[in-house]
């Protein structure tokens, strides 16, 4: 049994029309491609500099960086819970980061950096300019990407957590682009002087750094972006300016001799391994700190949606144990583990479909006129449909359904 | 909400026009106010005949060469040296006699840029860049430098070598080229 096809989006609300990078019309779209565009033939040019330099030393960096980026970028995605953003806005995030902000930055850090040399002299912009400049040009440049984003697909900024993960996909665009800089030119650009580079900045610190920083930043613009009906005015924007300034505080904090344990030179294992503990003492701080905001934003998150589906369960789109599985995001990711194990992949894939929109029906509901809105009802009839493909599968039905757990026919 | 596509009204281009007025203070702002502070100070100082050089400010002169004759000056940690020669090749014949003469000899590793730029003063004559690190003597940290060769019709040439501990030359490299390029060849 197939199940209906999607409804058909309405108007009038925003959840249906699927957010994307790509509206032309929009000013934020054109100076956001524009940017990007400039951009990016220098990013390439000075990615040729480095190829020249050292080829296989280069070749090594992206390998290696294809092994980080790929679990940092699941990590993150599942730290969204009920809601995947749109492909087109999350690598857009990510090319900012690693394309425009890398390029923009590194002007902006010699500009700045010359203002620093003429006040302080040169020796002493040689160490101060990276507390005193960069952390607050990189995260301004950083940020204003997610602003593009949020002025582009305002509807995809639907909560905090939304905003985190278009921040933390550009910090870490930005974190890679940066990482292969460091490779060639400070660790060398040889093979193990690229193994040295990526133990010291990805295995030793990639948990921390450009990822949080701007996390934090798409955070506080998610905050202030979708809050407008909740929140005054001056509350949004203390709460987005406490949010950035707490990313470039850590930053400050990660570029500054304070709290700076990491050894002058490596001469034995041992001082191999103060690296990462070194790393933890000053990039630590700042992940506890995102990790109770997002689990705040969980708890946000999970209270919403529950209360949105609350009038839902019981109806053709949300069973009870439906709501209760939806509701506990390890009981969700069981759920399809199970189903996957008892009927096959087609129907795990199903019950996610299933799963995915019944938080579209929860959307749906909160901006719904009443319980008898036509939206509703296709969208119900929808789910609906999803389970009854779902109960034809041979082995999925018991999962689909329980026995407590009867849906009106 | 606009749907997909509809152009925004006024007040939705504000935003956007204020981002990119933003963009541009942080990317170019630092470039304008670094010019601002960086001022010809103080008379100019004679490197050869009919060769000045003008200081900008904070830029001290240090001490003088006889062979070839020039001039040192210093800010901190950062130095220049011009030196002037009759010559009569290419500005990269110049820039290639320097390091072989002058650098080499006191060098105990050098490293040289591969790639030669080509420069062009303020007054119009051609000159030509390398860039380049090694230890010299007794210092303890490398020695980050940047050369700049420029010849005149005249059969008068100059040469700049900006230099300091790894790490200041990025720092002092815009007053180095802005000093270099702005050399009076009599």
């Amino acid at each position: 049994m197939d199940p209906l096809p999607p409804p058909p989006p309405p108007a009038r609300h925003r959840w249906a029309a699927r957010g994307t990078l790509f509206r032309p019309r929009e000013p934020a779209f054109a100076l956001f491609a524009a940017i990007l565009l400039v951009t990016g033939f220098l990013a390439v040019e000075q990615q040729e500099v480095f190829r020249e330099l050292s080829p296989s030393g280069w070749a090594l960096s992206w390998v290696l960086l294809a092994l980080y980026v790929l679990p940092v970028v699941l990590l993150v995605l599942a730290l969204d819970l009920y809601e995947r953003e749109p492909v087109s806005l999350m690598v857009g995030a990510f090319l900012w980061g690693a394309v425009a902000a890398t390029t923009l930055a590194a002007f902006a850090n010699e500009g700045w950096g010359l203002v620093v040399a003429r006040l302080g002299g040169p020796e002493f912009a040689s160490r101060w300019t990276a507390v005193l400049t960069a952390p607050l040009a990189e995260e301004v440049l950083k940020a204003s990407g997610i602003v593009l984003l949020a002025l582009i697909a305002p509807e995809e900024f639907d909560d905090v957590l939304d905003g985190f993960v278009y921040g933390a996909l550009c910090g870490l665009g930005f974190a890679v682009v940066e990482d292969v800089f460091y490779f060639v030119s400070v660790f060398g650009g040889t093979p193990t002087g690229v193994l040295a580079g990526f133990w010291v900045r990805v295995i030793s610190s990639g948990l921390y750094g450009h990822v949080l920083y701007t996390g934090l930043s798409g955070m506080g613009i998610a905050y202030f972006v979708s809050r407008k009906d909740e929140e005054p005015l001056g509350r949004r924007i203390a709460v987005a300016t406490g949010l950035f300034v707490a990313g470039v505080a850590g930053h400050v904090l990660w570029n500054s001799p304070l709290l700076d344990a990491f050894p002058a030179q490596v001469r034995d294992v041992w001082d191999l391994l103060r690296i990462p503990l070194a790393a933890a003492l000053k990039g630590l701080p700042l992940l506890a700190f995102v990790i109770v905001l997002v689990r705040l934003a969980h708890r946000r998150e999970r209270h919403w949606l529950a209360l949105a589906l609350r009038s839902e369960a019981g109806s053709e789109g949300l069973t009870v144990t439906e709501l209760e599985i939806l509701l506990d995001p390890v009981a969700r990711r069981r759920s399809r583990r199970d189903m996957r194990r008892r009927a096959g992949a087609r129907a795990a894939r199903l019950l996610r479909r299933l799963q995915r929109e019944q938080v579209n029906l929860a959307m749906a509901r909160t901006r719904a006129a009443g319980p008898d809105d036509p939206v509703l009802v296709v969208k119900r009839a929808y789910c609906r449909s999803l389970r009854d493909a779902l109960a034809a599968i041979p082995g999925a039905a018991p999962a689909a359904r329980g026995p407590s757990d009867v849906a009106p026919g | 909400m606009p749907t997909p596509g509809r152009p925004r009204s006024g007040p939705a281009l504000l935003p956007t026009l204020g981002l990119a007025v933003t963009i541009a203070i942080v990317v170019f702002g630092g470039y304008a106010v670094g010019g601002a502070l960086s001022r010809s100070a103080g008379p100019p100082v004679q490197v050869a005949e009919g060769v000045t050089i003008r200081p900008l400010s904070g830029w001290e002169p240090a001490g003088r060469f006889e062979e070839p004759v020039g001039v040192r000056l210093t800010r901190g940690a950062g130095n220049l040296d011009v030196v002037a020669i009759p010559f009569s090749g290419t500005p990269q014949a110049l820039v290639d006699g320097y390091v072989r003469e002058i650098l080499e000899p006191g060098a105990e590793r050098l490293s040289v840029s591969r790639r030669v730029e080509a420069v062009r003063t303020a007054s119009g004559l051609p000159g030509a860049r390398i860039a380049y690190v090694g230890l010299f003597g007794r210092a303890l940290t490398p020695i980050e430098g940047e050369i700049t060769a420029i010849v005149a019709p005249s059969g008068v040439a100059v040469v700049s070598d900006g230099w300091g501990p790894e790490g200041v030359l990025r720092y002092i490299r815009g007053d180095v080229r802005a000093m270099t390029e702005a050399v009076e060849l009599g």
